[in-house]
């Protein structure tokens, strides 16, 4: 939407998407810098959450620091659909009109987000790793991974709003949990009357997919170091005897060693776990992004001069199947 | 602009009012020694439960019970306060129910919902069910965000 007046554009809007709520937590991260940007900018963070039901969303995200919830509880809108999802959130920003608006870089925001950027006709940048305001003029400058990764990109949206973004995941660091928190609650009158083109039969979820590598507590990664798709699954097999989950990094996935989906980085998931170990990776600045919430890692490459041996807690130089094959010969006698 | 309706949601224990979340609400005045009034008092971090206060009549106008959040504590007609799953429910001697409150707890928090119809001393609707939870009508504090009443 072409922007006329600046000063008519205010405030923070997070979109709250509450599905799988205790494991995906990309909203309540959002909170937490949504409450941060707003604060800079004078204005308040609001959450929309549309669905039916919602009540106890509605008081979460209080907890987690939202200012506002704007709360949309209708039978129509309990399951998703991207047709009404997108008419309902397009009138609620027309209308109360936000300056920023931000949602989670999962399957859900980025299939929902880029409708609803062209329907209001304004940009939006796609799974951002970083979000500040530039204190000269206020805009939201959205940082996103360019070429592949190679490079990180400053985007503004100068002409346009809202300034939209999603982010991935892990990325920012949620509130604590807060059971005093209140929040001013807004329930719009929105027009719920249209007919959809596409009518939802049934959704299941599927059933292949487990925990997810995002809220694994202890996370292996591989590089291309550890030589070749048969060493690569010792990685799995690590990360089974500590109850954990792998990761990897892009070459790794581009020699077909393992799926796309276990990509960490800029141009992959951001991870946060407990203990994070990295073996036959070298530390690229790409990599790295997607990993710099773990608590301690611990790193193995045989070149002492990698880069994420500087990064790492533990840093251990040596040929990752060497250490590694010694690693799961002890722990499978010690359990 | 869209019009909307606006309210105080807690992030530790809310009622459903209207159609809304809100922390209390107060129907009536508590403060007088007579006549009308129903309190759904804030619940505090460390509290479970609701807190309702209310003094209610029936369609008539005449007296018909005064209730703590734990007791009744007039009770000229011989009401029975009846344990629910997460709640309690007041009704007359002849069974008709009067007034229900039933608490749903999450993870993190609780909701009340309160159903009833309720008259004030001018044989006046002042309460009444509302798809699964209550419409007010009259003098009314929709939202209250510290406790009316110390425990």
């Amino acid at each position: 939407m072409k922007m006329k007046q600046n000063s008519t554009w205010q405030g923070v809007w997070v979109f709250g998407d509450y599905r799988n709520y205790f494991q995906n937590r990309v909203t309540l991260q959002l909170i937490a810098k949504g409450r941060l940007l707003a604060r800079h900018l004078g204005t308040e963070v609001t959450v929309l959450l549309l669905g039916s039901e919602i009540h106890q969303y509605a008081m979460e995200y209080t907890a987690h620091g939202a200012d506002v919830i704007m709360a949309v509880d209708h039978p129509a809108l309990k399951t998703y659909q991207v047709e009404t999802y997108v008419r309902v959130v397009s009138q609620l920003v027309q209308n109360f009109r936000p300056e920023i608006f931000l949602a989670g870089a999962t399957a859900f925001g980025r299939e929902f987000f880029p409708r609803l950027a062209k329907r209001l006709n304004t940009g939006l940048s796609a799974d951002c790793v970083a979000l500040e305001i530039d204190p000269e003029n206020r805009l939201l400058i959205q940082t996103t991974p360019a070429f592949g990764g190679e490079l990180l990109a400053d985007i503004v949206t100068p002409e346009h709003r809202p300034q939209m973004a999603t982010v991935h995941p892990g990325v920012f660091v949620e509130r604590v949990h807060d059971h005093q928190a209140t929040a001013r609650i807004l329930y719009p009158e929105v027009d719920l009357q249209a007919e959809e083109r596409v009518q939802l039969i049934r959704s299941r979820p599927d059933q292949t997919r487990k925990g997810g590598l995002e809220n694994a507590e202890v996370v292996v990664v591989g590089g291309k170091g550890m030589g070749s798709k048969e060493n690569f699954q010792m990685l799995f097999e690590l990360a089974q005897l500590l109850g954990g989950d792998v990761g990897a990094t892009r070459p790794v996935i581009l020699s077909g060693w393992t799926e796309e989906s276990r990509l960490l980085g800029q141009t992959g998931k951001s991870v946060k776990p407990k203990l994070l170990i990295t073996a036959g990776t070298s530390g690229a600045v790409q990599f790295t992004t997607g990993i710099q919430g773990a608590e301690t890692i611990i790193a193995i490459n045989r070149d002492p001069h990698a880069p994420i041996l500087k990064m790492a807690d533990l840093g251990l130089v040596g040929d990752a199947r060497t250490v590694l094959s010694l690693v799961l010969e002890k722990l499978k006698k010690r359990l | 602009m869209l019009k909307f309706r606006e309210s105080l949601v807690s992030s530790h224990h809310n009622y459903v009012l209207n159609q809304m979340l809100t922390p209390g609400f107060v129907v009536g005045n508590p403060d007088l020694k007579e006549g009308f009034f129903f309190l759904a008092d804030v619940v505090q971090p460390g509290e479970s439960g609701s807190r309702i206060y209310c003094r209610i009549y029936d369609s008539q106008g005449n007296f018909v019970l005064e209730a703590e959040p734990d007791r009744i504590v007039t009770n000229p007609l011989g009401c029975l306060r009846q344990p629910l799953s997460g709640g309690y429910r007041m009704v007359l001697p002849s069974g008709e129910p009067l007034l229900s409150v039933q608490t749903e707890s999450f993870a993190n928090g609780s909701l009340t919902r309160i159903q009833g119809k309720l008259y004030d001393r001018a044989g006046k609707l002042r309460m009444e069910p509302h798809f699964d939870a209550v419409l007010v009508h009259g003098e009314s504090v929709l939202w209250l965000k510290d406790p009316f009443r110390k425990r």
